[in-house]
This record gives C-alpha cells, sequence and structure tokens, in this order.
C-alpha cells in the first residue's frame, strides 16, 4: 500500500488571542489515502479551517506530526513550505480571494510562474477554458460574478495539479443553483486528475457527496455519523 | 435644501469624521508644511535682510551720502561746499601689499585710512576695545583676524606698508561700513590717513578711490544735496549716492536670489501637491462605502463635497500655519545663532506680506490638488452598497470641478507672478513647470504602457515586478511623476553649479597667469621687466598701462537712457580699466574694422570687444564717451575684438589709440605667467623688492570665487533637496497608501507557493525599474533646463556633466529602492494564516 497523503499524529494547535491562549486543535490524529475525498463538518469555530491551513503550511502547529505529500511541515521553513504549497496543494477559499488588480488568467497562472514554468499563461488559459471561463481570461475580479470568481480560484488551485485540494466552504458565499455548479466543477476536476480533496463545509449533503465525513467539534475530529451533533 | 443647512451639515458631518483623528494625513500634512516652510523661510529672510539693509543704510554707505572718486580726492571748493552742508568724513581706499618684516611674509591687503571723524555712523568693533583715532594713532593699525594668521604675526607686531612699518593695535571685529561684497581680494587693514600718506603709496595714477561721506542733520536733505552738486560740478567725474541707495546691488541680489529659491520652494510645494493629492484619494478611498451610506441616507452629492472639503481646508491650514510659523522663526534662528557672523544685517520679525503669500500658496496647492478626489468623492453612487468588488463608480469630477479646478491654477499662477521680484521668470517658470508636468505625465503613462508590451521576462519576480507596474490601480504613474520632478530639480541645480564651477576651475592651468601686478609706477616699468627677465620662471609678461574711466554716453545718448542688453549692463556700472595700444595685440582677433596706424592718426580712436558693441547695439564709426580723472573723451570705434574672458589672460574691454591718454597719470597692470612651481619665488621677488607693487594671485581670486559660489550653490542645493524631500514624501505616501494591496497580494502569492525571496525580488524589481525610469527621464529634463537657465538669461557655456548627472540619479535610484522596500517590508512579513483568518 502507497504512503498516504496525510498522516497527522496528535496535533495541536493553540492560538494567543486578547483573552490569553485558545486551544483550537487539541489532539488532532487522520490518515488520507491518495484520491481521497474527505469532507469535515462541524459548527463554527470548531478548527476546521485552522485544521486546512495547518496541512497547508499557513500555520505552525504547537505541538504534534503532520505530514502532507512526504514532507514533514513541523520541520520547514516558511520559505520551504512556499515551495511545498506550489508543488502539492490547491487551496479554494470561500471569499476567494483573488489578487483584484490582476486579469482571470493572470490570477490562474500565479502558481505555476512562482514554480518557475515558462508555460504558466497557456496552462492557465486551459484551466480557465476547462472551467467554462475560456471568454473572461482578460477580465479583472470586479468585473466577474460571484460564481465565475469562485471558478476562477478552482481553476487556480487546480492548475498546478496538485496532490492535495483544501477547500474551506467554497460555496460559502454563492447561491444554491451557482454553488451546485462551483461544485460539480469541483468533484470534476478532482476526478479528472485523481488529486485528494479535503473539504470544509456545513452542507451535509454536500459532504454526503464524499467519501468518508468527518466532524469537527471541540478541536477534535472524528468520523461523522450524520446526526448533524 | 437651503445654503446655510448644506452648510451646517456639512461642518457637522466634518466634525464627526475629524474625530477619527489625523491617521492617514501624514503625507499631506508634511507635503504642505515642508513646501510652505521653504517658501516663508525664503521670503522672511529675504524680507529681514532688506529691512535690515535699509535700517542700517547710513551706516552702511557711512554717511548719509558719499562721493566716491577714483584717483584723485575732492577739490577744495568741492570740500568747502561739502563743509556748508554737514560734517564730512574722508576714506581713502586702495589695494597693496603688507609684511611681516621679521620673516618673509607679505600678502596683499585692502588698505582703508580714515579720519578723525570716522565713523559718521554707527561704531567700529575692535579687540582689544578702543576708540578708533586711539587705535589708529602714531602709525597703529587695525587688522582683520585673517592678516594675523596669514603673516604669522600678533597683536602689538610691526607690520610693513610701503615704506612704512605699523603696529597691530588691535583686531577688527565689526566694521560699520563694509562693504558687502561676495569677496574681498585680501584682508582689511586699517590706518590713519596721515599714516597712508607716510606710506608712499599714494602716488599719481595708483588706483586709489576717495570715498568722502557727508552726515546731514537732516537725511531727508540727501537728495536736494546731490542735486546741488551735480549743478555745482557736472565735469567732476564722481559716483554719488544717498543712504536710500546703500548696497543697490546687494539688494538686487537678495532679491533675485529671493525669487529664484522662491520658485524652487514652490517646485517643492507643487510636488507635494501630488503627495496632497495622493492622501485625499486614499483617504476618500477608504470612505467610498461609508460616503455610499450617507448617500443611502438622503446626503447631496454637495453635502458630501462639503463636508470633505472642509476637512481638505481644514488640514490644509494646519499644515500651512506649521510651514509658517517655522519659516517666519528661521531669520530669527540665524540671527540668534550667528549674529554678527551673517554678512548682512538682518532684521527679523513676522512680515505680514511674506506669510500671507506663503499661506496662500499653501491653500492653493492643498485645493487644486484635492479638487479633483472630492469631484469624484461627490458622485460615488449610494448603489455601490450593494456590489463587492464592483467599480468605484465615476473617475471623472466632473465640469464644475474642472472649472474650479482651472480656477485655482490661473490664481496659483497670477499669485507666483505677480509677487515675484522677478515676473518674467516667475513666468517661465510657470510654463516650464506646467509642461514639465504634462511632459512627465505623458511620459509615465508611456512608460507603464511600454512595461504591458515589453516581452514577459523569464525570471518570475521580474515579471511580476514589471506587471506590477502596469496593472491597474498601480503607483506607477504617481511615482515617476513625483520622483521624477524632484530628481530633476536636483539634477537641474547640480549642472548649472557643476557648469558654473567650470568657469573658474576649468581654464586656470591652461592659460591664466599666475599673477597680475598692480600700481606699477611708470618710472619702475623698465626695473621691473627687467627682474622679470633674470627669473627662470617666468614664461611670458603682458604690460599694459591702464587708467580707470567710465563710459558715460553711447554715441552722445547718456547710459543712463542708452538700451543697453542685461548680459553688459556691467560695463557702465562703474569706473573701468581702461588702456591704450600702438600696435594690435598678438592674442587680439578683429571682427569688424581695421586697426590703426602705430603712430595714430590724429583722431580718437578706440578698439572695443564684439560682445560689448552687441550689448551696446554700436558699429564701426559709433562713438562711446568715457570719462577719464574727470575729462570726457569722446573716441570713435575703430574695430571690435573677439575677447574670451574666461582665459583669463589681460584684456581690456576699451582700447584706446595713440595720442589720447598718454598724459593722464596712469600705472601700469601686468600679466605674469609662470608654472605653479615657480610661482613663489617671483611673488616673493617682485613684492620684495618693489613693495609699492601689488601682487594678486589668480588661483586665490579663483578659490575665493569658487568659495562664494559654492556659498551661493548650497542655497540653491538645499531648495532642491526640499524639492526631492517632497518626491521622496510623495513616494513614500503612495508605498504606504498601496500597502493594503501590498498586503493582500503578498499573502495571495505566499498561499500559491511564492517565497520571501519571490516576494522581495518582484517588489525591488518593480522598484528599481521605476527608479531607473524615473532617473532617466529626469537626466534629460534635468538637463534641459540647465540647458535652457545656463544658455538663456546666463549666457554660459554648457557641458553635460554625466559623473554629476548619474551620481544624482544613482543617490535616487537607491533611495527610491529603500523607501519602497521599507513601505513593503510589512507585507513581506505578513503571516498568511492571520490575514486570511481576519479577512
Amino acid at each position: 500500500m502507497s504512503e498516504p497523503i496525510v498522516s497527522i499524529n496528535d496535533l495541536h494547535l493553540s492560538l494567543v488571542g486578547g483573552a490569553g491562549p485558545v486551544n483550537i486543535l487539541c489532539g488532532i490524529d487522520l490518515t488520507v489515502s491518495q484520491g481521497e475525498t474527505i469532507s469535515i463538518v462541524g459548527p463554527s469555530g470548531a478548527g476546521k479551517t485552522t485544521l486546512l491551513m495547518a496541512l497547508s503550511g499557513l500555520e505552525r502547529p504547537s505541538s504534534g506530526r503532520v505530514r502532507v505529500a512526504g514532507v514533514e511541515l513541523g520541520d520547514a521553513d516558511e520559505d520551504q513550505l512556499a515551495r511545498f504549497r506550489r508543488r502539492h496543494i490547491g487551496i479554494v477559499f470561500q471569499s476567494f480571494h483573488l489578487v483584484p488588480t490582476m486579469t482571470a488568467l493572470e490570477n490562474v497562472a500565479l502558481p505555476l510562474e512562482f514554480a518557475g514554468r515558462p508555460d504558466a499563461l497557456e496552462q492557465a488559459a486551459i484551466a480557465l477554458e476547462a472551467t467554462g471561463l475560456a471568454d473572461r481570461v482578460a477580465h479583472f475580479p470586479g468585473q466577474l460574478s460571484g460564481g465565475e470568481q469562485q471558478r476562477v480560484a478552482l481553476a487556480r488551485a487546480f492548475v498546478a495539479r496538485p496532490s492535495l485540494i483544501l477547500a474551506d466552504e467554497p460555496t460559502g458565499n454563492l447561491d444554491r443553483e451557482t454553488g451546485q455548479k462551483v461544485i460539480q466543477l469541483l468533484f470534476d476536476l478532482q476526478a479528472d486528475i485523481g488529486t485528494t480533496l479535503l473539504l470544509v463545509t456545513h452542507d451535509p449533503q454536500l459532504a454526503g457527496r464524499c467519501q468518508r465525513s468527518l466532524r469537527m467539534a471541540d478541536g477534535l475530529l472524528s468520523p461523522d455519523d450524520g446526526s448533524g451533533r | 435644501m437651503s445654503e446655510p443647512a448644506l452648510l451646517r451639515q456639512a461642518v457637522r458631518l466634518a466634525r464627526r469624521e475629524l474625530r477619527s483623528g489625523l491617521r492617514g494625513f501624514g503625507v499631506f500634512l508634511a507635503c504642505l508644511f515642508l513646501g510652505v516652510f521653504a517658501i516663508s523661510a525664503i521670503g522672511s529672510f529675504t524680507a529681514a535682510a532688506k529691512t535690515g539693509l535699509l535700517e542700517d543704510a547710513s551706516a552702511l554707505l557711512g554717511g548719509d551720502l558719499e562721493i566716491r572718486r577714483v584717483h584723485r580726492p575732492l577739490s577744495p571748493a568741492q570740500q568747502e561746499f561739502l563743509d556748508a552742508r554737514g560734517r564730512r568724513s574722508e576714506v581713502i581706499e586702495l589695494r597693496s601689499m603688507a609684511g611681516n618684516p621679521e620673516r618673509d611674509l607679505r600678502v596683499l591687503v585692502e588698505v582703508k585710512a580714515v579720519d578723525e571723524a570716522y565713523p559718521l555712523y554707527g561704531e567700529l568693533r575692535s579687540d582689544p576695545a578702543q576708540p578708533v583715532s586711539r587705535a589708529l594713532q602714531q602709525r597703529g593699525a587695525l587688522v582683520e583676524a585673517a592678516l594675523l594668521q596669514r603673516l604669522e604675526l600678533q597683536i602689538g607686531d610691526p607690520l610693513q606698508l610701503g615704506d612704512i612699518s605699523l603696529r597691530i593695535n588691535g583686531i577688527i571685529k565689526l566694521e560699520p561700513d563694509r562693504q558687502l561684497r561676495a569677496f574681498y581680494l585680501g584682508p582689511r587693514l586699517l590706518v590713519s590717513r596721515a599714516s597712508l600718506e607716510a606710506s608712499g603709496l599714494l602716488r599719481p595714477g595708483s588706483l586709489v578711490t576717495y570715498r568722502s561721506r557727508l552726515w546731514l542733520s537732516d537725511p531727508e536733505q540727501a537728495e536736494p544735496v546731490v542735486q546741488q552738486l551735480e549743478e555745482a560740478f557736472p565735469e567732476a567725474g564722481w559716483r554719488l549716492r544717498t543712504w536710500r541707495q546703500a548696497a543697490p546691488r546687494v539688494r538686487n541680489v537678495i532679491d533675485r536670489l529671493g525669487a529664484n529659491l522662491t520658485l524652487l520652494g514652490l517646485c517643492a510645494l507643487l510636488i507635494g501637491g501630488l503627495g496632497v493629492s495622493g492622501a485625499v484619494r486614499g483617504y476618500l478611498g477608504g470612505k467610498v462605502m461609508h460616503i455610499a451610506t450617507l448617500k443611502c441616507l438622503g446626503a447631496t452629492g454637495r453635502t458630501v463635497l462639503g463636508a470633505y472639503l472642509l476637512q481638505v481646508l481644514l488640514l490644509g491650514g494646519l499644515g500651512t500655519g506649521a510651514g509658517l510659523l517655522t519659516g517666519a522663526a528661521l531669520p530669527y534662528l540665524l540671527e540668534w545663532g550667528l549674529g554678527e557672523r551673517l554678512p548682512i544685517p538682518l532684521h527679523p520679525a513676522f512680515y505680514p506680506e511674506v506669510l500671507a503669500k506663503a499661506a496662500l500658496f499653501g491653500l492653493l496647492i492643498a485645493l487644486l490638488f484635492s479638487l479633483k478626489e472630492l469631484g469624484i468623492a461627490r458622485r460615488i453612487p449610494p448603489a455601490m452598497l450593494f456590489r463587492g468588488y464592483a467599480e468605484t463608480g465615476h473617475k471623472d469630477p466632473g465640469s464644475k470641478i474642472w472649472l474650479a479646478i482651472a480656477v485655482t491654477a490661473l490664481l496659483l499662477a497670477a499669485l507666483a507672478i505677480f509677487s515675484s521680484a522677478d515676473r518674467r521668470l516667475a513666468g517661465w517658470f510657470i510654463l516650464g513647470g506646467t509642461l514639465c508636468f504634462l511632459a512627465f505625465r505623458q511620459l509615465a503613462s508611456g512608460l507603464v504602457g511600454l512595461s504591458r508590451r515589453l516581452p514577459r521576462p523569464v525570471n518570475p519576480s521580474l515579471r511580476l515586478g514589471l506587471a506590477n507596474i502596469h496593472r491597474r490601480g498601480s503607483p506607477a504613474t504617481s511615482v515617476l511623476f513625483s520622483l521624477g520632478l524632484g530628481l530633476t530639480a536636483l539634477v537641474m541645480i547640480a549642472l548649472v553649479q557643476a557648469n558654473l564651477n567650470d568657469l573658474v576651475s576649468d581654464t586656470l592651468p591652461e592659460q591664466a597667469p599666475a599673477f597680475y601686478f598692480l600700481d606699477i609706477q611708470p618710472d619702475q616699468v623698465h626695473a621691473f621687466e627687467k627682474r622679470l627677465a633674470n627669473l627662470p620662471a617666468v614664461q611670458q609678461v603682458q604690460l599694459y598701462p591702464t587708467l580707470r574711466g567710465r563710459i558715460t554716453a553711447i554715441n552722445g545718448v547718456p547710459v543712463e537712457q542708452a538700451k543697453i542688453a542685461p548680459n553688459v549692463q556691467w560695463a557702465v556700472r562703474g569706473d573701468r580699466f581702461l588702456s591704450y595700444a600702438a600696435n594690435q595685440p598678438d592674442s587680439a582677433q578683429l571682427s569688424a574694422g581695421r586697426w590703426w596706424p602705430a603712430q595714430g592718426n590724429g583722431k580718437a580712436q578706440l578698439s572695443l570687444t564684439a560682445d560689448l558693441a552687441k550689448g551696446f547695439g554700436v558699429q564701426i564709426g559709433d562713438t562711446l564717451t568715457v570719462n577719464v580723472l574727470g575729462r570726457s573723451i569722446t573716441a570713435e570705434i575703430a574695430n571690435l575684438r573677439i575677447v574670451d574672458w574666461s582665459t583669463l589672460e589681460l584684456n581690456f574691454a576699451l582700447l584706446f589709440s595713440p595720442g589720447v591718454l598718454e598724459n593722464a597719470p596712469q600705472t601700469y597692470l601686468a600679466a605674469v605667467h609662470v608654472p605653479a612651481t615657480g610661482g613663489n619665488r617671483v611673488y616673493r621677488t617682485i613684492t620684495g623688492e618693489f613693495p609699492n607693487i601689488s601682487a594678486i594671485s589668480t588661483r586665490e581670486v579663483l578659490v575665493n570665487v569658487a568659495r562664494t559660489l559654492n556659498r551661493l550653490g548650497i542655497a540653491f542645493k538645499a531648495m532642491a533637496a526640499v524639492a526631492l524631500l517632497s518626491g521622496f514624501l510623495v513616494l513614500a505616501g503612495t508605498v504606504s497608501a498601496d500597502q493594503h494591496r501590498r498586503i493582500h497580494d503578498a499573502v495571495i502569492f505566499k498561499v500559491c507557493g511564492a517565497t520571501r525571496r519571490n516576494i522581495l525580488l518582484a517588489f525591488a524589481a518593480e522598484f528599481t525599474l521605476l527608479g531607473l525610469a524615473a532617473g532617466a527621464l529626469s537626466s534629460v529634463t534635468g538637463s534641459l533646463a540647465a540647458f535652457g537657465i545656463l544658455k538663456g538669461p546666463m549666457d554660459i557655456r554648457f557641458s553635460l556633466h554625466p559623473p554629476v548627472v548619474l551620481t544624482t540619479l544613482g543617490i535616487g535610484l537607491l533611495l527610491t529602492l529603500l523607501l519602497g522596500l521599507l513601505g513593503t517590508w510589512k507585507a513581506l512579513g505578513q503571516k498568511p494564516a492571520g490575514y486570511l483568518r481576519d479577512e
């Protein structure tokens, strides 16, 4: 059996707020195989987004081990983490996080440009075409609808064909119909390149589309029994 | 809604808005402060200096009235005439060599011999303190401290002057009637008239200036006395000045310097205007949603405009006020810090006219550069609230605002022109400044467009840096604009100064004589020439008889009424050296006419330099009238000579034909070429053996001139530095206003896998490209401006000094890069997780 793409052991993460340290993740253990689709559900403030950030190297664990795509994230410095992300990770945010002063094409090309790929723009155009935005390449985010912006964000997340896609409530800012289209696209792209998907959502129906569903509560992860608790 | 209600609403809104403090207005305030400070400081200093000169006018002139004449003292009839009208004091001035009799040391000194009545006004202060008459009695002398240093003497030591030995009784601390000149040929030596007469230096034809001063019981009578003198002695050949005309050249220079420096200050203020505009744009940009909300709740565009206009004016008043106060304090600080060491008397005070002018400049600039942004804010659509990334409405403030901008700009131009002592220059400045603004705007947009079309660099950081320049909302235009204008001012000033320095330093080693020897008596010429011939170091000697004379009429028209070009006005301002020659000098090249026969042709003829002929508008056959020792000589112009004054060779503007001046009292002037190594021996030998002959070292004079130029240069460079500082403030403001975007971009870049090096290199590439572009543009515009100044008003040869330009630009580039990266440092260090969580 091949090495799991994600392997987390006893992950703790505390953040220091105005009122002192807050324990967000309180001993997470998780193993994810390559190509698996997993949803994480749970109430607001449970630590779902923080877990995604820890998996992408954007947040450092207070203790415990995080290994993604064979990289020990706890040992890596900031620049090593940046290189790790450009090679292995694609992120989709609830609020898109596009660069407003760059066109759709330039936004999508960013990860490839940082990786030094000479064909960054060509690949970005192909990725945008795959998301149905071939006619929007020269548009700025402000000139696109919310659904279109999220499709650009999806193209950006998938363009480097990463081994792990982290999606943080990707339909949270979209209406139901647009959200469904975006989700369909997300799963289609995931299936096309066979990447692993970790999806944070409040939507039980969406969670149900994943192969495995986990529940996050009080900083702890457990299998989701579908009770909604 | 009625107007009072509108105003009340606007005031209320403005008051509430200002509760949040002055955050975001740092650059706005700093830019206005700096520009207004520069203008009010220059204005206050100029006014303080001019008032000081006028207050001390009689003391500076040495009396209520001064009669100045070269070569001859007043006749007994003239003395009698003056004594009937007031108290008279006689002062004699000449240059001579003074020496340390114990050591073989001699220097050129400015000798001044005074009588018992001196000084009529003010007080001569010396160390040790003593009355002048006592210090000078029995061959006593007072000297400037520099003389003691150079001759290695102390108070109480003997000092050789001509045939006599003087005793140094003290050091001059303050000379009330010191002549306000940019430089002296030597330190001052003050003696009594009796001492000077005993020294044997007062020989016929020696270059001696006699100043007769008159104290009047009513100074207002000075002009009537002048009139009476002119009527009683029409051919006296003197120069009369009343206390009202004291130090006219100094006042003129102060006016011109003030006008030029004020324009540079205005340049700083104009560049600062970009900072004002950026700050207002940034502030209103952060208020878009707020304004849209107000409009949803029923506020009209005019209420919004009124509220924010009030804030701008209030803050503008704050920055301007601070600049005014600091600027007005400068003369007080100078007086307090430097006191009597200042070359001119200062009268520090608050000059309302100066401050009102500076305040108006500040407020008009604040208005001019914020109106567009205010107009855009006025038109923010309330529907903005319902769009996410939507465009921020109109980018055009509307025709009324454009009209208001045009009116403000015209008011500013009118203020600049009509408040300047040199309106023509101010007019050219406004035109040049406007063209420069437009050119930079076009060039900046052109460069941004060019960066879009350039092939994409392979390096991702360079590609991102380049993309940053042409992306929407990029600060590139603003940076290029502000930095470019600041650097233009600096390159211009640096080049003008470098070219002025060329004038005094370039030519010396090649063609200039090492020494000029003055006051060689006719009976000494033979011995002098023989002595020089025995000195092996001497390469070449030019010797001419010289007299002093003043051009009084051109073609019979008095010079006061004649039309004379500004660049040759100097030739008619006072006495000039004249000479005569039978044969055409070797170095003379004729541009018109023919040289006269060696024995003369019985007519009074003269050879004039071509530049003077052009400036006087005269040709061969026209006449000039020259007053020599009270006698008017009218001579016909026989030929024109081309003279390059910058070679410093011995040349005369006016050379007479033989048979005209031979019988007048005269001395000889010699220019001696000596290599640098042999100069000392020639100097010591001649001044040692001929005590009455004065030696002027060309090198020392040029060093003196260069020092004066450098001192003036400091004032101009300081102003250009203020302009550049404004440019950097604008740059800092632009970078700071852009910081939010940069942080956002940096976070997204990091999420997409960019390392800190990638981001740093991208930002560095962006600022390097901008700095290089601004530098390249400014080197062209700054050089053009310097060329215009040097070839236009100054009429001086222009040469491009690549090292000067490159150094200036190198510093500009380095500072841009540093400042840019400093501003983006925060973006670089931003942790993505925290930022994304807060978003």
